[in-house]
């Protein structure tokens, strides 16, 4: 039985609002509660064992910041009993104890105290930290000469150097660009492997249901629902679904651009890249098709080149509907597919959609290049092409499913 | 009893609790510091040595407008640069914690709004630098005027009247949280404080009934414990019996307040 490494019994935190600032000043001497009170987290209880990976999903406002606050130690509880048995690292606002003056060598020891690092722990980590963020030469000049990216990689390094038993990540996987955002990546991954426990926090309900061994779902400050990512995911998903319905529907924005092939500037180098994406409809080049439902054959092309020192991608298409949600998807991994290359580390591939099944709407077609666990998204080409579906027949709904009628 | 055990307690923590805090947090104080002279001094031709020179600019401005302009001279007493530089190098310790005192939040919230920053740390940070180069100072200076036993006393002033003055410090740091003119205001009441405490003039200087009104400064019983114990004259007791009783007056509710404010500074700032 894993030991419990963070528990929360009844804890909720209130924003407090005063009619008047000096009525603040007034309970502050008086001791005499003077304010209204804003609960941003009611009073939840939960346990978390130790190398569990819990998901943190819920619309904005929900209480998802509040609750990775809590627990990184940057909010105080103002009911319940919070204990955490082990050093938090959160990687919430990267570099935001930086001070600009100081070189980057004593903003890691700045920034590893802030952490509760002796100096002596600090020494051990330093030429680690050093090494991950791959910016020996600059560590002794003021971090106000710095790029963001430099930044970056030197404020992530350190969260992730400090030894922590609990990781809190705010909405990315990886940060940076291009390399480093893969080896950051990594970096997570090789957290969850050691068996590290992660609050990972995310719109992105695919990744929370790909990493995660629990999720929680927030609403207005509760939890509405906790469990197995598919179950709690589904939900959220139906949830968010009904809310798009409510609002009135959005009309997906244009393909942008006039050219039928989206070619894909090549940013990054040293990590796999989209070339070019484009899309037939029975074989005729565009980048707006009108199609009849279940009659046409759509192909999505996709040119990629891969990373020499890194294992082979995989690539999703995503098809979202007019509101902006998914309709639906095809991923090489997930089909069990494995991409190839040729000398130049290039290669292509052709998604077949035979009878396009979707009935009448307007849909936008998406791709992404993923890593080989299908998580770390390399590259993403959105409004690939947009697809307004006909249809003659009286078929309601999104989908036309392959059915058969048996008479008896 | 329990009220008595429990108005122990927060006398002790009023103590301990901010005073504690760089031995608890050693590594990171020492760090804060480093930021510090890193803000105060970067990109200067002198860098690190600022801390140091300024007071000493600052004392050498006062000696030549009192002593050399004004041309004031000691009445048989001890001279009056080494009664001028006894009396100011704690004064311009004691000015400039309380004037820092008052922006303590609002300089360190980039680090508590974002991190788990321990709060508590935030007094000792400014009683550092201060305490550090002033107490130096005083040492060096006194050794050199008065010889080495009386330096040896000096030992004691600044980390004697920064404790009394922590108080101070928690009151001007609660107000200037919430009263942002306290900060503007706070030097102009210190420069008015300390042209009505005898350190550029002795106390014999004043009239006869500003000297009967002197008690009610606090200061200008500091300035009589300070001069009497390094010159080996006398230390009025009742001065020091003042300056007592008015930092047990006041540690209580400035620790009381301090510690109710920390609960809402993340929120506020």
């Amino acid at each position: 039985m894993p030991e419990t490494i963070i528990r929360l019994d009844g804890v909720s935190k209130s924003y407090r609002s005063y009619a008047r600032d000096i009525d603040r000043v007034l309970e502050i001497i008086t001791g005499k509660s003077r304010h209204q009170s804003f609960n941003a987290l009611e009073p939840l209880s939960l346990s978390v064992a130790s190398g569990e990976v819990i998901g943190v999903v819920g619309k904005n406002g929900a209480g998802k910041s509040t609750l990775l606050k809590l627990l990184a130690g940057t909010l105080q509880t103002s009911t319940g009993s919070l204990s955490i048995h082990g050093r938090v690292s959160a990687i919430l606002e990267l570099g935001a104890s930086f001070h600009p003056e100081m070189s980057g060598h004593d903003n890691v020891y700045l920034t590893c105290a802030i952490q509760g690092l002796t100096r002596s722990e600090t020494d051990a980590a330093y030429a680690a930290i050093v090494d991950f963020a791959g910016i020996p030469d600059f560590m002794q000049r003021a971090v106000k000469t710095y790029s963001s990216g430099m930044l970056m990689r030197l404020a992530f390094s350190i969260a992730t150097h400090v030894n922590p038993d609990i990781l809190i990540i705010d909405e990315a996987l990886s940060v940076g660009d291009g390399v480093f955002a893969r080896r950051s990546f990594d970096r997570i991954m090789e957290f969850r492997k050691a068996g590290k426990t992660i609050f990972f926090c995310s719109h992105s309900l695919y990744q929370v249901e790909a990493l995660c061994d629990r999720v929680l779902w927030l609403d207005q400050g509760r939890i509405k629902s906790q469990g197995a990512p598919a179950r709690v995911i589904t939900g959220y998903s139906e949830f968010l679904q009904q809310q798009a319905a409510i609002l009135a529907p959005a009309e997906p924005a244009a393909a942008s651009g006039a050219a039928p092939v989206v070619a894909v500037a090549t940013t990054h180098a040293g990590v796999p890249q989209v070339l070019n994406v484009s899309v037939r409809v029975d074989g005729r080049l565009a980048k707006v098709h009108t199609l009849q439902s279940c009659q046409n054959l759509v192909e999505v092309d996709i040119k990629f080149r891969a990373a020499a020192n890194l294992p082979m991608p995989s690539i999703g298409v995503v098809i979202l509907g007019g509101d902006g949600r998914y309709i639906a998807s095809a991923g090489t991994l997930n089909d069990g597919i494995t991409l190839h290359t040729g000398s130049d580390h290039s290669g292509s591939i052709t998604l077949r959609f035979p009878d396009f099944p979707l009935l009448k709407g307007c849909y936008v077609l998406e791709v992404y290049l993923l890593c080989e666990q299908g998580l770390h998204i390399y590259e993403r080409v959105r409004q690939v092409a947009e697809l307004n579906v006909e249809q003659h027949s009286l078929e309601l709904g999104i989908v036309s499913l392959a059915h058969h009628w048996l008479a008896h | 009893m329990n009220l008595l055990l429990r108005l122990g307690r927060l006398c002790f923590d009023s103590v301990c609790v901010p005073l504690g805090a760089p031995l608890r947090h050693a590594s990171l104080v020492r760090m804060l510091v480093k930021r510090e002279i890193a803000a105060r001094t970067s990109g200067t031709l002198l860098g690190k040595l600022w801390p140091l020179v300024q007071p000493g600019l600052q004392v050498l401005g006062f000696w030549f407008m009192f002593a050399v302009v004004y041309d004031m001279r000691s009445r048989g007493g001890p001279s009056f640069l080494q009664y001028l530089l006894l009396g100011m190098l704690p004064w311009l310790c004691l000015s400039e914690v309380l004037s820092r005192s008052t922006g303590l939040f609002r300089e360190f919230s980039v680090l508590f709004a974002r991190s788990p920053f321990p709060l508590e740390v935030l007094p000792s940070v400014v009683l550092v630098i201060p305490g550090i180069v002033y107490s130096t100072a005083l040492v060096l200076t006194t050794g050199w005027m008065l010889g080495v036993v009386a330096a040896l006393k000096a030992v004691l002033v600044i980390p004697l009247l920064l404790l009394w003055c922590l108080p101070l410090l928690l009151l001007c740091a609660v107000i200037g949280l919430f009263v942002r003119d306290f900060g503007q205001i706070l030097p102009f009441l210190l420069t008015l404080l300390m042209y009505v405490t005898p350190i550029l003039y002795f106390p014999d200087m004043l009239p006869e009934r500003a000297r009967a009104w002197m008690w009610l400064n606090p200061l200008a019983d500091w300035m009589a414990v300070i001069h009497g114990a390094l010159t080996d004259t006398v230390v009025p007791i009742n001065s020091v019996f003042r300056l007592a009783g008015l930092w047990l007056l006041l540690l209580l509710p400035g620790w009381l307040l301090y510690r109710r404010t920390l609960l809402h500074v993340r929120e506020l700032l």
